[in-house]
């Protein structure tokens, strides 16, 4: 399974759920694998996508919502795991594109390609309902209940870039998902 | 069993209810001492805000950001010396994307502080915020602490700007 293969896998199983998909390859994969106003593109801020999923799924408990991550990306906020240990949110998801190697930035090997293993991680730190998954079928199962999977994945050529206007990202994801921003705003006279 | 009484100082309730009246309810923070009497006060005065701990202030930028896609108005809470560990949130995420948070920053390093450590990056605080373009204020005394922080998350969410708002030693811990 290569990564644009498994993210078509969870676009197809995502429903209405939205998506936060890390920077770089991820979201250009996630763009590829099907754009929806509901897939919020990072452009920046390498680390923290599941730190904003578990924002939105705190704010949201009544939306489900799924993170792309990619191993390097996890790996500059580790600290996420022992947060999301710690408030368990029942609606969040996230998937970690394990490729092994910085893929963005060149190939450079990550700490994955030499053992490191996130899933034992997400165990240790309170996310018991973890797995790491292989194939399709297994990516498939895994989304059911699961609330932390490593894919396991090989590298492949993205095809396409998500918008890059990130006003235009944030405020069209805001509608989809029944947060409009002009809501927020409005002083009361 | 013995009960603790300990007094609230006024600048903290100050923070709260300047917080609490810009309309925000969620405040992810990353510990601080001074900040802890603003938690305090959260808990015991202000049930309605929900307090999130994170393990660093950039994580603290990112939860904020997605308390803001889901609806919410949020806060952080971070001790100066973590604002160097947050800058590519605020500058990649916050600012690009035009997201409000609205920063109380407890300040370490300026008039007061002991610590060598400290004050290099407390020096460089303002300084850091004004190259970036963030917006700051100070809040100059306890009695002024409510009205500053309210105004200041009031710009912030109106006008979808991440703004810090600084607690300076002087009125946090009187040194």
């Amino acid at each position: 399974m290569n990564r644009v293969e498994a993210t078509r896998v969870i676009v197809q199983l995502a429903g209405d759920a939205p998506i936060v998909a890390s920077l770089g390859h991820p979201a250009y994969d996630l763009f590829a694998a099907g754009d929806r106003p509901r897939n919020f593109y990072t452009w920046g801020s390498m680390g923290l996508a599941s730190s904003i999923g578990l924002g939105l799924a705190i704010a949201r408990p009544d939306v489900r919502v799924i993170v792309l991550d990619g191993d390097g990306s996890l790996l500059m906020n580790l600290g996420s795991l022992a947060t999301i240990g710690l408030l368990r949110p029942a609606n969040l998801v996230v998937v970690v594109m394990d490729n092994q190697e910085y893929a963005t930035t060149g190939g450079q090997p990550t700490p994955t390609a030499h053992g490191a293993d996130l899933e034992a991680a997400a165990r240790a730190m309170g996310i018991a309902a973890s797995a790491t998954v292989r194939t399709e079928d297994e990516l498939r199962q895994a989304m059911e209940s699961t609330r932390f999977i490593v894919a396991k994945v090989q590298e492949s050529a993205p095809t396409a870039k998500p918008p890059l206007d990130c006003v235009f990202i944030k405020q069209r994801f805001m509608a989809a998902i029944g947060n409009p921003e002009t809501a927020t705003q409005g002083a009361s006279l | 069993m013995t009960t603790t009484t300990m007094t609230t100082p006024a600048w903290a309730v100050g923070v709260s209810t300047g917080v609490h009246a810009a309309g925000s309810r969620d405040v992810v923070y990353v510990p601080d001492n001074p900040l802890s009497h603003v938690l305090r006060v959260f808990e015991q005065q202000f049930r309605d805000v929900r307090l999130y701990l994170a393990t660093r202030e950039e994580e603290a930028f990112g939860i904020a950001a997605g308390l803001y896609l889901g609806g919410r108005l949020p806060t952080v809470m971070l001790q100066s010396s973590g604002l160097g560990n947050s800058l590519n949130a605020v500058t990649s995420l916050l600012m690009p994307y035009q997201i409000p948070v609205l920063m109380v920053v407890s300040m370490r390093g300026d008039s007061g502080d002991w610590n060598a450590a400290q004050m290099p990056m407390g020096r460089a605080v303002r300084g850091i915020f004004e190259s970036l373009g963030v917006p700051h204020t100070t809040v100059e005394s306890a009695n002024q602490a409510c009205d500053t922080i309210r105004c200041a998350g009031k710009t912030a969410f109106g006008t979808r700007t991440s703004l810090a708002c600084l607690l300076p030693r002087k009125v946090t811990t009187g040194s």
